[in-house]
Order: C-alpha cells, then sequence, then structure tokens
C-alpha cells in the first residue's frame, strides 16, 4: 500500500473497533487452494485466534482475484478490506490489539528479521516446489489451481500463473535450483528457526507473537499437506521442538476445529 | 564434473569446464568435521573462452601455493569478503581477521568487467606463473549460500548463525529493492554515477548499449520483487522504498547497537553482508542520496563500515580519503564555470576568426582604403590610381 492509502487506512481503522462479522477469504479448501496460500491463510487464522478476534473463513473461488493485491488471504473488516499478513498486523494494530508490544527494540528487530526469514525462505521453497517442480505442478499444483474454471480457461489461467511464478523465480535467484538444494534451504531454515526457538514455549518470552503465527501456518501446513513426495515434511519433522511447537498452538488456539 | 586441483602439479581438466557447469570440489570432510559449501563464484577461463560459469560445490584446493583473487574494485559490487585464505586442505572465503595471509588479493581496476558482461569479456585475464593459475573471480556472497558455514563464522553460537540468517533475509527483502532502486533506477543516479561507471570499464562499443541492458534488467528485476508490473521510477515508488530501507536500516543499527560487530568482536559472515550492501550508499558520489543521508545520520552503522574499510580495506580507505581531498575543489557545480566559460569563449573566438577569415577569402568582405589614397594623390594620375584601386578592391 502506499503511504497516503496507509495513513488513511490506519485512521479510518483507529476510529472503529473490531466489529462481530469479520470475514476472512481464501480459495475453496478442498479442492482449489495451494499449499503457500494454505499457509498464508492458516498464519493469519492464528494471528486472529492469538489476538482473541472472532473471524469466518469465507472459501470463495476467486479470492485472489477479489484480494487488494492479490495475494491470499485478505479480510474484510468494516468497509475495509486488508491483505497478507504484514498489512493485517499493522491493521490490527491501529485497532489497538497488538501482540509485539511488550517486546524490547533489539527483540522487535529480530522478531521482524525471523519473519523475512520465514517468508524468503519457507514461502519461496513452497512456490518452487509447487510452481517449479515439474511433477508437482503437472500432477497437483495445475489440476487444483484451474478446478473452479472450465476448459479452456483452465488451461490458460494455470499456465499463466505457473509463467508468473517461474519469472519471479529467476529474478531472485532461485529459477537455477535444484529441488534438492530447494530441500537444503528449508532444512536450513528451520534449523535456524529451531535454534531461536531453543525450550522456549514460544520464540519470545511466554506470550506468541506474529511470528509464532507466521511459523505455524507454514510449518503445520506443510506437514500435514500432500504432495508428491514427503521429503519436506520429513525434513520438518526432524526438529522435535518445532513438532511440538506446532501442537502446541493448534491445541491452544484451534482446539475443537478441525484444520 | 571437473577437479580443479592447484598443486605445483596444476591439473584442470578444461575439457569439462563448460558454462554453467558445477564444479564439484570435494572436501575431504575430516579437515573440517563436514561438508562445508563455499560461496558462489565466477571464473573466467580466458585460455577456453568460456566465461562466466557458477563453481558451487565442495572446495578441495591441494596447494601449497597460493591463490591469488582478482577482485572488481569498484563500488558497485559487494566488495565483501575478498580475502580468502588457506587453512590445510581447504579454502574459506572469510574475512577472519587472524588468517594466514595465504591468498593475496589483487584488485584490479583495469580489467574490471562487471560479471554481467564477462561474457563478453576479452582481454587476457589470466597468466601461468611458474606453475601456478590466477583465476579472475569475484568472490559475491549470494545470501543462499552464506547460509553455508564459513570459518568465520565457526565462534557463533547456533542461536547467532540463525540470526545472520534472518538478518540476511531481511536486508534482502527491505534493502535490496531500494539499492537497486538508488542505483540504476534513480535517474539522476543512473545517469550520473551508475552509467558512467560502467561505461568508463568497458571496451568500445559496449559501453554504448549495456549499461542501458542492464538497466532495464533491473527493472524488471525489481518489478517482479515488488509484484507489480506496471513500476515506473516516481516519487511514491521511491518514498516507499525508502522508508523500507530505512526501517531496515534502524532496525541493524538497533541490533548493532555500540558493538563492534554483529557478534562480538569478531567479524562474522553477517557482518560482511551488511557491509557490501551498506559501503556502496555510503561512499559513492550521489546527486540524490536520502538513503545516504539516512545512512549518516545512523552514527553505529557509519562507523560500522569506515572500521571494516580501515581494517581490511587500507588501499581503498587511503584512496579514497585522498580522493575527497583532490575531488572538494571540483566539487560543487559552481567551481566547473571558469574552465567552462574559458572554453566557451574560446571556442566563440574560434568561430568567429573562421568566419571573418571566410568573408575576407571569398570577398564578401572587403577592406578599402579608397578614402585616403584619393585625398594623397593628384588627379591626373587617377587612371592608374582607378587601377590600383580595382586590385586593391579584388585582392
Amino acid at each position: 500500500m502506499s503511504l497516503a492509502a496507509d495513513a488513511f487506512v490506519s485512521q479510518m481503522a483507529a476510529a472503529e473497533p473490531w466489529p462481530e462479522n469479520a470475514t476472512l477469504y481464501q480459495p475453496l479448501k478442498e479442492d482449489q487452494i495451494l499449499l503457500s496460500d494454505c499457509a498464508s491463510s492458516l498464519a493469519v487464522q492464528a494471528y486472529l485466534r492469538m489476538c482473541d478476534l472472532p473471524v469466518q473463513v469465507v472459501c470463495k473461488a476467486n479470492a485472489e482475484y477479489m484480494s487488494p493485491s492479490g495475494k491470499i488471504p485478505f479480510i474484510h473488516v468494516g468497509n475495509q478490506v486488508v491483505s497478507e499478513l504484514g498489512p493485517i498486523v499493522q491493521f490490527t494494530k491501529a485497532k489497538g490489539h497488538s501482540l509485539s508490544d511488550g517486546l524490547d527494540d533489539v527483540q522487535r528487530a529480530e522478531m521482524k528479521a525471523y519473519m523475512e526469514l520465514v517468508n524468503n525462505m519457507l514461502l519461496t521453497a513452497e512456490l518452487y516446489i509447487q510452481w517449479c517442480d515439474d511433477a508437482t505442478a503437472a500432477e497437483i499444483s495445475r489440476p487444483r489451481y484451474s478446478s473452479p474454471y472450465s476448459w479452456p480457461l483452465s488451461n490458460i489461467l494455470a499456465y499463466q500463473k505457473q509463467w508468473e511464478v517461474r519469472r519471479k523465480m529467476n529474478a531472485i535467484g532461485w529459477g537455477g535450483k535444484t529441488l534438492e538444494q530447494v530441500y537444503e534451504d528449508v532444512s536450513q531454515c528451520c534449523q535456524a528457526l529451531s535454534q531461536r526457538l531453543g525450550t522456549q514455549p514460544y520464540f519470545f518470552n511466554k506470550q506468541p507473537t506474529e511470528l509464532d503465527a507466521l511459523v505455524f501456518g507454514h510449518l503445520f501446513t506443510i506437514l500435514t499437506t500432500r504432495l508428491t513426495s514427503t521429503e519436506l515434511a520429513e525434513r520438518i519433522k526432524s526438529y522435535s521442538n518445532l513438532l511440538s511447537f506446532c501442537r502446541r498452538i493448534e491445541q491452544s488456539y484451534f482446539e475443537g476445529k478441525s484444520s | 564434473m571437473c577437479e580443479v586441483m592447484l598443486d605445483r602439479r596444476v591439473l584442470m581438466t578444461y575439457s569439462s569446464i563448460l558454462p554453467h557447469a558445477e564444479l564439484d570440489l570435494t572436501q575431504s570432510p575430516q579437515e573440517t568435521g563436514g561438508a562445508q559449501r563455499a560461496s558462489e563464484f565466477y571464473l573466467q577461463c580466458e585460455e577456453r573462452r568460456e566465461f562466466l560459469f557458477r563453481r558451487k560445490g565442495h572446495f578441495r584446493l591441494k596447494m601449497a601455493a597460493p591463490i591469488t583473487l582478482f577482485c572488481w574494485r569498484d563500488w558497485v559490487y559487494r566488495p565483501v569478503s575478498t580475502t580468502a585464505w588457506c587453512s590445510g586442505e581447504s579454502v574459506h572465503a572469510g574475512s577472519g581477521p587472524g588468517s594466514p595471509d595465504v591468498v593475496r588479493v589483487i584488485h584490479t581496476q583495469r580489467r574490471g568487467h562487471p560479471p554481467a558482461t564477462a561474457q563478453r569479456a576479452a582481454g587476457r585475464f589470466y597468466e601461468p606463473v611458474s606453475d601456478r593459475w590466477r583465476f579472475t573471480c569475484s568472490i559475491i556472497m549470494e545470501d543462499e549460500h552464506l547460509s553455508q558455514k564459513y570459518n568465520a563464522d565457526y565462534d557463533l553460537s547456533a542461536k547467532e548463525g540463525a540470526d545472520s540468517l534472518a538478518f540476511i533475509s531481511l536486508m534482502e527483502e527491505k534493502l535490496v529493492p531500494a539499492l537497486i532502486y538508488t542505483f540504476w533506477i534513480e535517474p539522476k543516479n543512473y545517469v550520473d554515477v551508475t552509467r558512467r561507471w560502467y561505461a568508463e570499464h568497458m571496451p568500445f562499443p559496449l559501453n554504448f548499449f549495456l549499461p542501458g541492458r542492464m538497466q532495464r534488467q533491473q527493472l524488471e528485476k525489481l518489478r517482479l520483487l515488488r509484484g507489480d508490473e506496471s513500476l515506473e521510477a516516481g516519487e511514491e515508488l521511491e518514498k516507499e522504498l525508502y522508508r523500507d530501507a530505512a526501517e531496515c536500516m534502524n532496525l541493524l543499527s538497533q541490533r548493532l547497537g555500540s558493538h563492534k560487530f554483529f557478534f562480538g568482536d569478531s567479524p562474522s559472515s553477517l557482518d560482511a553482508y551488511v557491509f557490501g550492501q551498506l559501503a556502496p550508499i555510503l561512499k559513492s558520489k550521489l546527486p540524490n542520496g536520502k538513503l545516504q543521508q539516512h545512512l549518516k545520520s545512523l552514527d553505529n552503522l557509519t562507523n560500522f563500515c569506515t572500521n571494516i574499510l580501515l581494517l581490511y580495506f587500507p588501499r581503498d580507505g587511503r584512496e579514497s580519503s585522498s580522493q575527497k581531498t583532490s575531488s572538494q575543489p571540483e566539487g560543487g557545480d559552481f567551481d566547473h564555470v571558469p574552465n567552462k566559460r574559458r572554453k566557451q569563449f574560446l571556442s566563440a573566438l574560434v568561430a568567429l576568426g573562421a568566419m571573418l577569415s571566410y568573408a575576407l577569402l571569398t570577398g564578401m568582405v572587403s577592406i578599402q582604403h579608397v578614402q585616403q589614397e584619393a585625398l594623397e594623390e593628384p588627379p591626373d594620375l587617377q587612371p592608374i590610381g582607378s587601377h590600383d584601386h580595382d586590385e586593391e578592391g579584388d585582392g
């Protein structure tokens, strides 16, 4: 969002309390949603639950096109629409709900850095595996992405998305990587997260922050999504404290709900 | 795969050095207790004119002789960790202060070809000296490979290693787009600084179109990074990018605090990376220097950069300070004016002189002393006088 829009939204946001009918939009859960989108969506849901803000999850086939930035998920609160975890965190902060107020400057710097790490490595790896790996793209990503549409639109949209993602991968230097290297990168990222987490219940103090929500979203989705190979899930399972972290958050915040 | 063994017998299987091949130089794991991967290298092999290929993988350099690294010296690249040292039988790149000085780093300005154009670079970059090869390579620390453990990072705890990764990701996300914008997209900076740098170092006729091409590539990259296909240089984009970059620099400054390096008293790969990103901003003379101003306002980061410069780039440090003093009289547009005026005056004079002489020679303008001679001569000599007059008129 541009600066002016940011300031405007913050002002508007501060004016009203959180309504009861806030909704979160994502693609169809059973047929359409892909790994990376599911992870982002779960991260936002976890964050909102941690903030104790009620939100309904609505699945729409064209959620991606409704979103203001083109990314999933987005929330519709009052008369505003905000997408992606970063802006949503700022939005809720403007409404007076924040999880990272108790952190000092150094910790906040670290939190932001680790969030970027997850975005940079885990999210990019997920996108790579979905769209740049031919087997996965053909078997899973393209059929799922284009499932709500009929031929020939389905083909066109699927290939267009694939081409877009591949261009982005090339631009950031992931185009030349092999799948093995991507798995390595994921391992390293998980190792870094695992080392940072150590034996604590959450990443900072005893309270969860947006970093916890983000990490949970990604790791849980990877662990529970079926892909062409289980390599990725295996790599994450080798870090036991991350596993228990995911379980803990699932039990605390998603109890009674099948996720 | 090919093996590169730089030892007295210098075996290099050229036949398998192809562009974009991967050299697997496996390292014997006993030395360092685990596979260590080196940073990404761009190697040029002049002999076969096989140009850029990435050398990743493990290193095995069975060498007793040092390797010489030529590095591109300009601030355009990330001048990071140009000290590599050999310990035992393996080479690691890093900036450890206690490293044995086994590798000499030679900065070449004369042969400064940026990596993107090295494919078309001609000229001999290597010369066998006794039985050592010299490679031209530039150690560019790509962030994804920084996660490999280097000797410089041996002292880091696990948490600090994780922090390194995280901060590198942060910089990659927030700072790098702003840097791309500052150096390549911002019109004034690009024309005055970046394009001139590259054009000066490229041979004719590449200097006409290659910088433009690189600029288009960078714009494309920025568009893809931001996810916005219709990105153009402008005030709003600049504000957004600089806001992110300023935030990132503030975060780095908070993390650095008052320490000398990010993790204790000895530098690590994170220090090298941060230095590589920040030093060009600090040192380049950019017309539009908003990022520079912000960086200068963060004292600890500025001191961090100058400290590393003095410690590891002493020659550059001295040169840049002497450059500063010599360029000060020239600094500012007004100082150029006297020379410019004089040149303009001289050229105007020359033009005027040329026009006058042309006019005189072709007879458009003639100098006539008619009136004087009419007074001096007696009337009966007039026919002869008029004949003279005619001659003078034509002459």
